[in-house]
């Protein structure tokens, strides 16, 4: 997997973009974008809200963009915007309304996970797609941060505006979750089609 | 169980071996012109919470007023002198029942709100204190077979007051919601 935090641009071609060169904007796009793109949909799974943050995240990043202080890789400072953007949608209260209403059911309908992102001819992966989405949105992006993109437990919590304690917590239960996932399939009950 | 999930940092590995093709983001055109729409629609929207909070603000401002510097009702009722006609039941007239939709309104509604603030909290007092008043002058002039003129009067007070204490509360959830 292509880590946004790793990808950088030439110096001369950010530069350029600083100035509003729209080619070098371009160039930029094209080289961060699909790596910004995968973090989003891996932190809110699903595909027209990832493209909505998307867009906002590229948009914060252009207007900040004379602001970049080279002091890290492009693409860290890029990943730092869209996982903030990200946060800011878990937490807002439009969100946790929805939840409320997702929560109420109407009686017999179906209690099914998201469905997974990686298309299902990728083997393996298919698997810890389906393990992923089994866990809240708030889990998945605390085992993204830490697990994938690197972040520290005080770094999360930071992120979060919540207690240290509250990652750890956070990433335990998303660990057991995920190993009971992962028990054999013969305990699980299974689905069929008649 | 997965056969290496149990590993030290083998989580960290499945998911970094993940494909990152799950989602091609559209081109750099089409993030310019989804750009140019949505700066547009955030200027031309900019006026809505503008609106929002003159309309909260004017609802406030009311239920101050009320509170505050409305007229206290005269209790009509202690001044009623003549023949009572026995029977003779006020006609409330068409805005019975829009008040009883209010008042079920208001009951589901939470008693106490979860974050008592003053300036909400003095209006929605007064008004259910007045309201608890006009309610006991309607029972009393009921008891007595008050004239009808009268106890209409003090049903059309408390029907205005009822609707002041929609308007407050309503502001009170849209508050809490926006929050």
């Amino acid at each position: 997997m292509t880590r946004l935090a790793d990808t950088g641009v030439s110096e001369e071609v950010l530069a350029r973009a600083c100035a509003g060169d729209d080619a070098a904007r371009e160039a930029i796009y094209s080289a961060l974008a699909p790596a910004t793109l995968t973090l989003i949909r891996r932190m809110v799974g699903q595909r027209a809200l990832s493209e909505d943050i998307f867009q906002d995240t590229m948009m914060t990043f252009y207007e900040r963009l004379p602001q970049f202080r080279r002091e890290a890789p492009l693409g860290a400072w890029l990943r730092q915007i869209a996982i903030s953007r990200c946060l800011m949608h878990l937490r807002s209260p439009w969100r946790r309304a929805r939840l409320y209403l997702d929560a109420v059911r109407l009686p017999g309908a179906p209690d099914e996970a998201p469905p997974p992102v990686t298309p299902p001819y990728a083997g393996e992966s298919i698997d810890v797609e389906r393990a992923l989405a089994t866990l809240s949105p708030t889990a998945r992006a605390v085992v993204w941060m830490y697990e994938v993109e690197g972040y520290t437990h005080q770094e999360i919590a930071r992120e979060f505006g919540r207690s240290v304690s509250f990652s750890k917590s956070q990433l335990a239960r998303a660990h057991a979750r995920l190993r009971a996932w992962f028990e054999p399939q013969d305990n699980r009950q299974s689905c069929t089609l008649n | 169980m997965h056969p290496e999930l149990d590993r030290e940092g083998a989580l960290a590995r499945l998911l970094r071996e993940l494909p990152d093709d799950v989602a091609e983001p559209y081109g750099f055109g089409e993030f310019q012109h989804r750009a140019r729409q949505r700066s547009q629609s955030r200027r031309t929207g900019g006026l809505g919470p503008l609106l929002a909070l003159a309309a909260v603000a004017g609802v406030a401002a009311v239920a101050l007023w009320m509170r505050f510097g409305a007229p206290t009702p005269r209790p009509q009722v202690a001044v009623v002198t003549g023949p009572i006609s026995r029977g003779a039941a006020p006609a409330t007239g068409a805005s019975a029942p829009s008040e009883e939709a209010m008042e079920r309104w208001l009951a589901s509604l939470p008693r106490e709100p979860a974050l008592a603030r003053v300036g909400n909290r003095a209006a929605v007092t007064g008004l259910e204190d007045r309201i608890a008043q006009l309610d006991d002058l309607l029972s009393a002039a009921r008891a007595e077979q008050g004239q009808p003129a009268q106890v209409l009067a003090l049903q059309q007070e408390r029907t205005r007051l009822v609707g002041a204490l929609v308007q407050v509360r309503y502001a009170e959830t849209l508050a809490n919601a926006s929050r």
